[in-house]
């Protein structure tokens, strides 16, 4: 039997974290160590906007007992992340560079939705009910240093996930400036978290109804000390503790004091979110990033199964923001049929992969989202609202990849363009591809009446022959078609032709 | 919690209950049961202890009076009165301690062959000549003899050493004499065999007579007037300003040297001592009469230890015990397959502590260990456990030891292993700010074909194979992964890092053992108010925790049987009625120190056994690192609820502490005797003979072909 170690890193807003993970083949995937070290280099961030030299050299000094410790285990992979503190930072490429000199751990800074994914990830994999969970109204919220996450699940199907920006160290760091002046601290965090739930709730919650909620965060279980509470259960625990001094909270629960500053700001965040959502059970998986971290880990090496498909959520999360935008659904399938088979077909040419293929297909469905802003300038628009929506699961490199591909699905794509936008090399490369394949499928749909229902696909001697099945006139299809077929020949080599099946 | 169980009267003052301790083992000295090397042996004991008693516990009480304060403890008693009570105490034991030396022991040993002669003016002339001699060539090079004159003050003169004080006045002249003193050399035996000059016979004198003899020679100008011995105690309460103190191990060795400097706490001299000479002392070390002991005998019965060293009265010892092997290890080789096969409980000094070096030994040089982690205490001088730690290190393993320097009197000695330690490329924590780290926990890390697995062990007492001999402790090996991973935490903990989310197993002082235990108990009071099985056993060494004894007070009220087994102090008062009438307490005295700490809970039948490195004490609870584990598996269960059995039973060496505060011996009425130590030994001699599996016969099982099937 094999055994492999893989060390999972967070660099947190308030905390270093380290987990090391075992998986033994066809046997167990599970933590067998976990390191905290408290610093808040939120803190810095949210304050002065930069992380201060002195937390970067402590940060190097926990991060190279971190390698020894992996050393120890003789651990072989890992991966460490960071998020908002680092992310917002100004000074965070230097910290990466230092950070890497110094230590030799390469820290990636994840975004957002990217970051949330994992933790979600982590929840779908460390909640054991998480399936049957989900099959209801379901909320995940997460609390954490600079914001909070709220993810919307109905009916197994991820429905949308926002990020608002009051995590429990920046309200901390706000209210600390006028606490002098009031009693009631927690009155003035509630008010500071209204506004933002506010918006949330009337433009994403509308009538849905939300029966459970799954939390996760820092100390919430120890607060509850139990992984499932009814709503009025969380009400006695929150008023047993807002009129404590942080200090008695610790003590009573038995949470370090150093991170009872943070309790009340976080209690009263999940507090609001529990009331404004009128969810009846509240489930505390326990679970961080870390777990996230390895868990995808351990699915990218194939060490473990997920019963659910993450990247159908990816896939509905992208479908909710289409529906917004009021896409023409018929099309989009259509298209989905068109393009996904060529790039199947494609693949050993283009070589891209999976993941790729799920930027396609995410391009697929928002193709026609500018449309809902500006007929004229749909490509721009598009472009537009694929850079400031959040995909859960997507990092920004990928949304700019897909907002990319869809723009220039119609516009003239140019080396200015690329140069512009200061594009990778490997970005380029695959929007050229990705927006080849699409000009294809969407031509074939020209006139979004779905005539091809089906097609087949041949490639042979430098052709690719799309077989179409249809007793439609398809003279708008084939007279559009040449232009994209140049595109196509001239990024693979080869050449996509028409062919019409008769009908017997 | 119920205020009304804090009420002063119910409490014993822990310095009052320490005294009785001593003078269980001061009784021993006086048992005539007890052979009579033995006896010589507790004497010895009685006086060490004694010596550390007043160099800490008396000096912080001294420093409490200077500092004005006059908060009383529980028992309701100030500072003051409590150094009272003490010295007053202390005085008749005293008494007791020489009587006993000069009544019964000495005319014992001389019947038995050994003679100890207290004055030089016995000596025969041969025997003068021979002292003389030993004086001119042995004594004499080492001594460094000091006057006080108005040029020269009065010198240092070092803790705990053993002085002779003289008087001296120039010749021919009539001057006010002069004080002058010399220490009586340590790196010389104290001891020192003479010819008897009789068959059967041996001699023995104390060297300070030796010195006095010759006296003259040290001052040649001058007239000895008279000299003594004399001897102080000072306060060596090692206070650390940690917040102040950058580096530990610096501060520590500052505060070994400022060690000789304390205040002077007691003064010992010679019955018989010159007026003038005593004042001139009395002045010097500004010390007033309840705390000047004067002694008819040799000064400082440490020296009896050395006496119980000399060869050939071996039957007038107690026949040295060989630790056996342990059962569950016997045929093995392999310490890791045997603790793989079931969890592993060891009894020491009854079993040998060598599973436990070897335990590290082996991996120190298995090729899968990846890693040992360890706390070390009190470790023995050339420890094969540092030794096995340095070669780990060197083999390429990782290494973590914590070593507490605060460890009271062994601080040289830990300075010296850390240094070493480190040389060889572990890490090396120097204990934690404001705590001592007192658990005693081992864990080492291997990489196997089936993924990590953790090895740990977890015991009562210091790794130290010296006292393993004679310190009886238990121990746990086991590679249960739920503490594993607590053990893993603890060292994360003590490398600095964020506690874990959870505990499994462990329950960690400070901050969590104090609540554990008061769960334990307040369960046990549960279970007996609503009628079901309560029973609380707890062995350990010291009670006086003032909530904790509350907290048994309760227990006891609402009906819990509660048998305590505490050698050393007690500050529960038993039989108060309405309050303690379901609690004895035992005190076991005899041959080993009594030093395991093990607690039983009934639970209403669902039993629970635990161990750990905490008495029942403040400190231990709330200033120390120390660790409290359970021992689950049934087998293991039922072996400890024998040894506490035994124990509670023992009626050869069992004090029974009585409501007046007395400890009295156990009445046998006619029952068997039974003493619980030696009961051990034999038992363990027992079971080392006992083939491990009879089931499993040495057969050769030939493999056959498979074929026509």
């Amino acid at each position: 039997m094999a055994v492999t170690l893989f060390s999972a890193i967070n660099v947190g807003s308030y905390e270093v974290e380290m987990k090391i993970f075992q998986y033994v083949t066809r046997k167990e995937f599970r933590e067998i160590d976990h390191v905290r070290y408290r610093i808040e280099l939120g803190k810095d961030t949210y304050t002065t906007g930069k992380i201060g030299v002195a937390k970067i050299e402590e940060l190097c000094k926990v991060l190279n007992d971190f390698v020894k410790i992996m050393n120890g285990y003789k651990v072989k992979a890992y991966r460490a992340c960071a998020t908002s503190a680092v992310r917002e930072a100004e000074n965070h490429l230097l910290i990466v560079e230092y950070v890497e000199h110094m230590t030799g751990i390469h820290i990636e800074i994840l975004d957002n939705a990217e970051q949330r994914f994992l933790d979600y990830k982590s929840i779908a994999f460390g909640e054991k009910d998480f399936y049957k969970i989900i099959q209801k109204g379901t909320a995940i919220v997460e609390v954490g240093g600079g914001s909070v996450q709220v993810c919307l699940f109905d009916n197994d199907k991820l429905v949308t996930t926002q990020n608002i920006r009051i995590g429990n160290l920046r309200i901390r760091e706000k209210v600390a400036d006028f606490s002098r002046e009031t009693l009631h601290t927690e009155e003035m965090v509630e008010e500071l978290i209204n506004n933002d739930l506010e918006s949330f709730k009337k433009m994403y919650l509308k009538d849905r109804n939300i029966k459970y909620l799954i939390i996760t965060g820092d100390y919430i279980l120890e607060l509850l000390k139990r992984n499932q509470v009814t709503a009025s259960e969380f009400q006695k625990m929150y008023e047993g503790i807002i009129y404590k001094h942080p200090e008695e909270i610790a003590k009573e629960y038995g949470i370090p004091s150093e991170s009872a500053s943070l309790i009340l700001p976080s209690v009263t965040i999940y507090k609001r979110i529990i009331e404004e959502l009128e969810a009846e059970a509240i489930y505390l998986p326990g679970t961080s990033l870390s777990d996230g971290i390895a868990y995808d880990y351990a699915q990218k090496m194939r060490y473990i199964k997920p019963e659910h498909q993450f990247n159908d959520d990816i896939i509905a999360a992208a479908r909710i923001i289409a529906k917004r935008y009021q896409g023409n659904k018929g099309h989009i399938h259509n298209l989905e049929n068109l393009a996904l088979p060529i790039f199947d077909k494609m693949k050993k040419i283009s070589g891209l992969g999976e993941r790729e293929r799920l930027l396609l297909q995410i391009a697929v469905i928002l193709h026609g989202c500018g449309k809902y802003i500006n007929l004229s300038d749909a490509a721009q628009c598009s472009y537009s609202i694929i850079m400031a929506t959040e995909i859960i699961g997507l990092s920004t490199a990928e949304r700019r990849i897909i907002a990319n591909v869809v723009k220039y699905n119609t516009v003239e794509f140019t080396l200015e363009d690329v140069l512009e936008q200061q594009l990778r090399q490997e970005d380029y490369l695959v929007i050229v591809k990705l927006v080849a394949i699409l000009r294809v499928a969407n031509a074939l749909d020209r006139s979004h009446k779905q005539k091809f229902e089906q097609v087949r696909l041949t490639l042979k001697d430098a052709q690719l022959e799309i077989v179409v099945d249809t007793s439609e006139d398809i003279t708008l299809e084939k007279g559009l078609f040449p232009p994209k077929a140049d595109y196509f020949e001239e990024v693979f080599h080869i050449r996509p032709l028409i062919r019409k099946k008769r009908n017997l | 919690m119920n205020t009304e169980f804090y009420k002063p009267e119910y409490y014993r003052n822990r310095e009052d209950s320490w005294i009785s301790f001593n003078e269980r083992v001061l009784s021993e000295a006086r048992d005539k049961n007890i052979p009579l090397f033995e006896r010589l042996k507790f004497l010895s004991i009685t006086a060490s202890n004694l010596d550390e008693f007043f160099m800490i516990r008396v000096a912080s009480l001294k420093d409490m009076v200077h500092a004005g304060y006059t908060k009383k403890d529980i028992a309701g008693m100030t500072a003051q009165a409590q150094i009272d009570l003490i010295l007053k105490r202390v005085h008749n034991m005293v008494d007791v301690q020489y009587s006993t030396y000069e009544r019964s022991l000495v005319p014992m040993l001389k019947q038995n062959g050994l003679e100890i002669l207290a004055a030089h003016e016995d000596l025969t002339e041969e025997q003068k000549k021979y002292v003389d001699r030993y004086f001119d060539e042995n004594v004499y090079p080492v001594l460094t003899p000091m006057a006080m004159d108005s040029s020269r003050p009065f010198p240092l003169i070092r803790n705990k050493t053993l002085n002779i004080g003289a008087l001296i006045s120039k010749k021919g002249s009539n001057e006010e004499p002069q004080f002058a003193t010399v220490q009586v050399p340590s790196v010389l035996s104290r001891i020192v065999e003479i010819p008897s000059g009789k068959d059967n016979v041996r001699t023995v004198i104390h060297l300070e007579q030796i010195i006095e003899r010759n006296i003259g020679k040290l001052f040649l100008n001058y007239d000895v007037v008279c000299a003594h011995p004399y001897r102080i105690m000072r306060n060596a309460d090692l206070t650390i300003e940690e917040d102040e103190a950058a580096d530990l191990l610096k501060e520590i060795q500052k505060q070994l040297k400022k060690r000789q400097w304390g205040e002077v706490i007691r003064l010992e001299v010679e019955e018989g001592m010159e007026k003038q000479l005593l004042k001139i002392l009395k002045k010097e070390f500004d010390i007033k009469n309840d705390a000047v002991f004067l002694i008819n005998g040799p000064l400082d019965l440490t020296f009896l230890m050395k006496v119980y060293g000399i060869d050939g009265f071996e039957k007038y010892k107690e026949k040295k015990y060989i630790p056996q092997p342990v059962p569950a290890l016997m045929g093995t080789e392999d310490i890791f397959e045997a603790i793989r096969k079931q969890d592993i409980l060891l009894h020491h000094p009854y079993m040998t502590f060598d599973p436990v070096v070897n335990f590290v030994k082996q991996a120190a040089k298995d090729p899968d260990v990846l890693a040992i982690k360890q706390t070390l205490y009190r470790v023995s001088g050339n420890s094969p456990i540092i030794a096995a730690l340095a070669q780990a290190a060197e083999n390429g393993k990782q290494v973590s030891v914590l070593v507490e320097l605060k460890a009271r009197f062994d601080e040289e000695n830990n300075i010296v292993w850390a240094k070493m330690l480190e040389k060889a490329g572990c890490h090396v924590i120097y204990g934690l700010l404001g705590l001592k780290t007192h658990s005693k926990i081992t864990l080492v890390v291997r990489r196997e074909a089936d993924g990590i697995r953790r090895y740990v062990h977890l015991g009562t007492g210091n790794y130290n194979d010296s006292t393993a001999k004679l310190y009886t402790d238990c121990g746990l090996l086991t590679c249960a992964e739920p503490i594993g991973e607590d053990a893993t935490a603890v060292f994360n903990m003590l490398s600095g890092y964020s506690e874990p989310k959870n505990w499994n197993k462990l329950s960690l002082a400070p901050l969590w053992l104090r609540e554990r235990f008061t769960e334990l108990i307040q369960r046990e009071t549960e279970h007996a108010r609503n009628g079901g099985e309560a029973h609380i056993i707890a062995k350990m060494n010291s009670l006086c925790d003032r909530d904790i004894i509350a907290l048994l007070y309760e227990a006891s009220v609402a009906g819990v049987k509660i048998e305590l087994i505490v050698r050393g102090i007690c500050c529960l008062k038993t039989g108060i009625l309405g309050v303690s009438e379901n609690i004895t307490v035992h005190s076991i005295v005899g041959n080993f120190l009594e030093h395991a700490r093990i607690f039983y809970f009934r639970n209403n039948g669902m039993e629970e056994y635990y161990m750990g490195s905490a008495d029942w004490m403040p400190r231990n609870l709330d200033k120390r690192v120390e660790i409290l584990f359970p021992v689950e598996d049934e087998k293991l269960k039922t072996e400890l609820g024998h040894i506490l059995q035994i124990q509670l039973d023992d009626n050869v060496k069992s004090h029974i502490l009585q409501p007046d505060g007395s400890y009295v011996k156990v009445n046998r009425r006619g029952r068997k005797r039974l003493c619980a130590q030696e009961y051990f030994c034999q038992e363990a001699v027992q079971r080392a003979k006992v083939p491990k599996d009879p089931g499993k016969d040495r057969v050769f099982i030939p493999e056959e072909s498979a074929g026509d099937e």
